[in-house]
């Protein structure tokens, strides 16, 4: 499938007039909060694997609100940039922080502020031995401490929002990808995290399969959620993103609007890269 | 025993295509076929030695010679059940010891693992019952024989549970990380329970051996099965008749513990996917 049938097909399925004012919507949202503390914040955030210098001093501000694109080449640091957010990796220097407040380094804390952030992986990582269900209500129950029952509607609710609740007492095997990412995210969401990670979301997915996760993302965004997104695609970062970061070598090469991006790349290597995934 | 080999296999593997079917199917009449011939020969090696004489069997018509194995066989078996108890909580801990983000607990965890894994649980039996009691600790013979065989098997249980727990991918801990779940939680929610189902018949294997281990209870001079039949040998010079029988009562048991894991593993509805290569049996 190629990029541009994409374009058609994510755009298709959602009224055309609503685009403008949505995106309005998001970007004044930005815009208004951006003399207060941004919701996630990086400064000189530097991180080596062994002799790999993977995060080159990454200064970034990500705002209430506000939808981030990441995209670069494998292994320029795409990964590893979020996974550091909430501390699945650690940093070996600079300062990562959450509303203003710096990332607790361990224990009860570090927990409690990773249940502020959700995260949605490349291959899902449903916990396999639970239900559906039972995957949503793990984290309220768990780390919030409400009641089952409150956490059961609760999760039927978001179930229902992206698309699955009929399949709420199966186990994670036997949905299809598509669905599993779906409770992948409905999970996150049942935290009520105040910002969301996506790691290349819908890489792993039959291409028949990824709109349907895209059409849940772009409904977030819609709804202000906060979220830094790894993605390469560029019809879903044209219309939700407020910017784009684009990541080469564990640095970040460019940082742009959508349009201007993806239009008018400043650097050769940006270009090389967009043409590469731009298909052949 | 040919049939303890079948189950075995269907716990461990997928079920197989026709191909392998016809293989197996060929396989167990061939085994079967030398298993009865094998026996044939026993029976003649019994009858040209005179084993198959009244004397050395007719020891098994009397309800007394039965009541006195059947209580060494619930020695055994009480032997056996507390001994596997015991191994299998102090397995968990000093799994959970050795995977433990201190330092010295680990390094501590692994010393006393290795050191019940590599040393001969008949060593241990030997300084439970000639070492310990020389410091004045008086102890059951019951006592002397369940607890070594309990910490030679938990070190094993252990390294299976680590096994179990490795093989758990990543991403699920990831997962439970990323939903705010504390270290503690992750693994008795998300990392045990899928580890657990992978290593049962692991588990089984060394119940097995746990069962075997039991045999040596002669060494405390413990009632178990063993040490019954041997009472029974040197009161009536029965010696090859009665192993004979009591050798069929342990398969017995063991095949009986190899169907049990049959049943779990089906009841879980997993299928296995590893096999500990450290199995001893
Ligand atoms: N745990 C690790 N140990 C050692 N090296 C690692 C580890 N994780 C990632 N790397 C290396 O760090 C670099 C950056 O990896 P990262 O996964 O962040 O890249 P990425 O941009 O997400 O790539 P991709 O598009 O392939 O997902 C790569 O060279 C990778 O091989
Ligand atoms: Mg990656």
């Amino acid at each position: 499938m190629t990029e541009d049938q994409r374009i058609d097909t994510v755009s298709s399925t959602h009224d055309a007039g609503a685009q403008p004012s949505i995106e309005h919507a998001a970007s004044s949202a930005a815009e208004q909060s951006s003399s207060s503390v941004p919701t996630i914040e990086m400064r000189h955030v530097d991180k080596h694997f062994g002799d790999l210098h993977v995060l080159r001093d990454i200064n970034l501000r990500v705002e209430k609100g506000e939808v981030l694109v990441v995209i670069g080449p494998s292994g320029s640091g795409k990964s590893t940039l979020i996974r550091t957010i909430n501390r699945l990796e650690t940093i070996d220097s600079g300062e990562i922080l959450l509303e203003g407040k710096t990332l607790p380094l361990e224990g009860k804390e570090l927990a409690a502020l990773r249940s502020e952030v959700g995260m949605v992986f490349q291959s899902f990582n449903l916990f396999a031995h639970k239900t559906i269900l039972e995957n949503v209500t793990m984290g309220p129950i768990q780390v919030l401490g409400m009641p089952k029952k409150e956490a059961e509607e609760k999760a039927m609710e978001l179930l229902k929002r992206v698309g699955v609740a009929e399949q709420a007492a199966k186990v994670p095997a036997q949905l299809s990808g598509g669905q599993q990412q779906r409770v992948a995210i409905a999970r996150s969401l049942a935290m009520n995290p105040k910002a969301m990670l996506f790691d290349e979301p819908t890489s792993a997915l039959d291409p028949e399969m990824i709109n349907e996760v895209l059409e849940v993302m772009v409904e977030l965004a819609q709804g202000g959620m906060t979220m830094i997104v790894v993605t390469h695609e560029m019809n879903f970062a044209r219309r939700v993103a407020n910017r784009v970061i684009f990541m080469a070598d564990g640095q970040i090469v460019e940082e742009d609007t959508p349009a201007n991006f993806f239009d008018n790349p400043k650097t050769d290597r940006a270009r090389d890269f967009l043409d590469s995934i731009k298909g052949h | 025993m040919s049939a303890n080999v079948t189950s075995m296999r269907d716990v461990l593997y997928e079920a197989p295509g026709p191909k392998m079917r016809r293989r197996i199917i060929i396989g167990t009449v061939i085994s079967l076929i030398v298993v009865l011939i094998g026996l044939a020969l026993i029976i003649r090696q019994f009858y040209v030695t005179g084993q198959l004489a009244p004397r050395y069997w007719e020891l098994f018509l009397k309800p007394t010679t039965w009541a006195f194995l059947g209580r060494g066989f619930l020695g055994t078996i009480q032997v056996a059940v507390t001994a596997g108890a015991i191994a299998l909580v102090l397995g968990m801990v000093l799994m959970l010891g050795r995977i433990s983000k201190i330092a010295p607990l680990r390094v501590v965890s692994r010393i006393i693992i290795d050191f019940f894994r590599g040393v001969p649980s008949l060593l241990l039996i030997y300084f439970f019952f000639l070492v310990i009691p020389k410091y004045g600790i008086r102890m059951p013979s019951f006592w002397m024989l369940t607890l070594p065989v309990a910490f030679a098997a938990s070190g094993v249980l252990a390294e299976v549970f680590r096994a179990g727990v490795n093989a758990v991918p990543k991403g699920q801990t990831e997962a439970a990380m990323s939903i705010g779940m504390t270290d503690g939680k992750i693994m008795s929610k998300i990392v045990l329970p899928q580890a657990l189902k992978i290593v049962i018949p692991s588990l089984v294997s060394q119940l097995v051996v746990v069962v075997k281990d039991t045999t040596v209870a002669y060494v405390v001079s413990y009632p178990d099965l063993m040490q019954n039949a041997r009472v029974l040998i040197t009161n009536y010079d029965v010696l090859v008749s009665m192993y004979f029988v009591i050798a069929i009562i342990y398969i017995l048991v063991n095949f009986g513990i190899n169907q049990l894991s049959i049943w779990m593993a089906r009841r879980s509805g997993t299928r296995i996917i590893t096999r500990n290569t450290e199995d001893p049996i």
